[in-house]
């Protein structure tokens, strides 16, 4: 296979160096992309790890639970560092954006109910669910889907959000059918 | 004390079993945060939850900040610490391979087969390379190993992991199968 192993481990990432990196991303990273920006500062600048990690990585950030940006720090920091490199690079990409977010919090509690205040709320969220609804859009990928994928993407939505039913219960009896048909549509390929 | 431990508590219980639906990112979890945070423990009130939901995004990080905000919210920095280190520890839990391994290799199987394979990735949890590159060539070389090709699982040399992969490619790995290939 084409594991030629370019293990360059005589890169020595020291602890503080790692911190720094990772507190720089976290503050950094606007609008939830930490990938992107871990790419350019992890893989293009700092040459800590290579494309093929990198990606990897991001793919297993994605299928496992948990937010992709953090999971994948995890997996850079733990690939660099051990157990101590991942936990410190977890630290250092959170510890920024909590104190900014905290920050943030006291002064909305400090200013209280202005309407100047919840009006730029009201904007700024508008845009953030614009935002998440057009990525769930982007995500359907109508062009491709079957109608089984779309009955399941409805019936959720309309179980959680509509009905709003407690997501955990709606996941765990609809996962189950999602997989089934999935693996049906496979096999009928195959085939 | 007993009553911000239970506070804390309740904030446990609602953001670890949702940590591990999060897969794919948070924002699939929107409203299930919402219904919790409003409806069920009356954390905040709808337009709380708007104004916090604003601050989260309008601020820098990996978006998991909402759950920060709420913690915040209901019992202070403990709260806000608690629901900010949860995910990672839950998740990395996870990836650590520790008492929950097999549940995340076999969400890796099932669910994250075709994304993967639609984007060509080479998966690799780890363990060694070298043997488990055997046995994925041995299931390609069987001439079945279609379903193999995209996405290489390649896991550890555990007996699970190995029916997991032997099981998708539709071919049977014997524990000898290292050695037949080289």
């Amino acid at each position: 296979m084409q594991h030629t192993p370019e293990t360059r481990r005589g890169k020595w990432v020291g602890l503080p160096a790692l911190f720094v990196a990772f507190f720089r991303l976290g503050v950094m990273s606007f609008g939830g992309g930490t990938a992107g920006w871990l790419y350019r500062e992890i893989v293009e600048r700092r040459r800590w790890i290579n494309d093929k990690e990198f990606l990897s990585g991001a793919a297993l950030g994605r299928l496992v639970p948990g937010s992709s940006g953090v999971n994948l720090t995890v997996q850079v920091g733990q690939q660099l560092r051990g157990g101590a490199g991942a936990a410190t690079a977890v630290l250092a990409l959170l510890s920024g954006p909590l104190a900014i977010v905290l920050a943030l919090a006291a002064a909305y509690d400090g200013v209280g109910q202005s309407h100047v205040l919840h009006a730029v709320l009201d904007g700024v969220a508008a845009a953030a669910i614009g935002l998440t609804f057009a990525t769930g859009l982007k995500l359907v990928q109508f062009n491709r889907a079957s109608a089984g994928p779309l009955a399941v993407t409805i019936a959720t939505v309309l179980c959680v959000g509509v009905l709003r039913w407690p997501m955990i219960p709606v996941v765990l009896c609809i996962a189950p059918v999602s997989i089934g048909l999935a693996l049906l549509d496979r096999r009928g390929r195959n085939v | 004390m007993s009553e911000e431990l239970r506070t804390l508590l309740a904030l446990t219980l609602v953001f670890a079993p949702l940590s591990l639906l999060s897969i794919g990112g948070g924002a699939a979890l929107l409203a299930e945060i919402e219904h919790q945070s409003v409806a069920v423990h009356a954390w905040t009130t709808q337009r709380e939850f708007a104004d916090l939901f604003a601050i989260s995004r309008a601020a820098p990080g990996p978006g998991t900040m909402l759950s920060t905000l709420i913690g915040w919210k209901v019992a202070g920095f403990a709260g806000a610490l608690t629901a900010t280190a949860l995910p990672p520890l839950v998740t990395s839990g996870l990836w650590r391979g520790a008492a929950l391994g097999p549940l995340a290799r076999l969400a890796l199987a099932f669910g994250g087969g075709a994304w993967a394979r639609s984007h060509r990735l080479r998966i690799d949890t780890g363990g060694r390379r070298r043997r488990a590159a055997r046995i994925a060539r041995r299931a390609r070389c069987l001439g079945r190993g279609g379903a193999v090709g995209g996405l290489d699982i390649v896991p550890s040399e555990s007996p699970s992991a190995r029916a997991l992969l032997g099981w998708r490619s539709g071919v049977r790995l014997g524990r000898r199968a290292r050695s037949v290939v080289t």
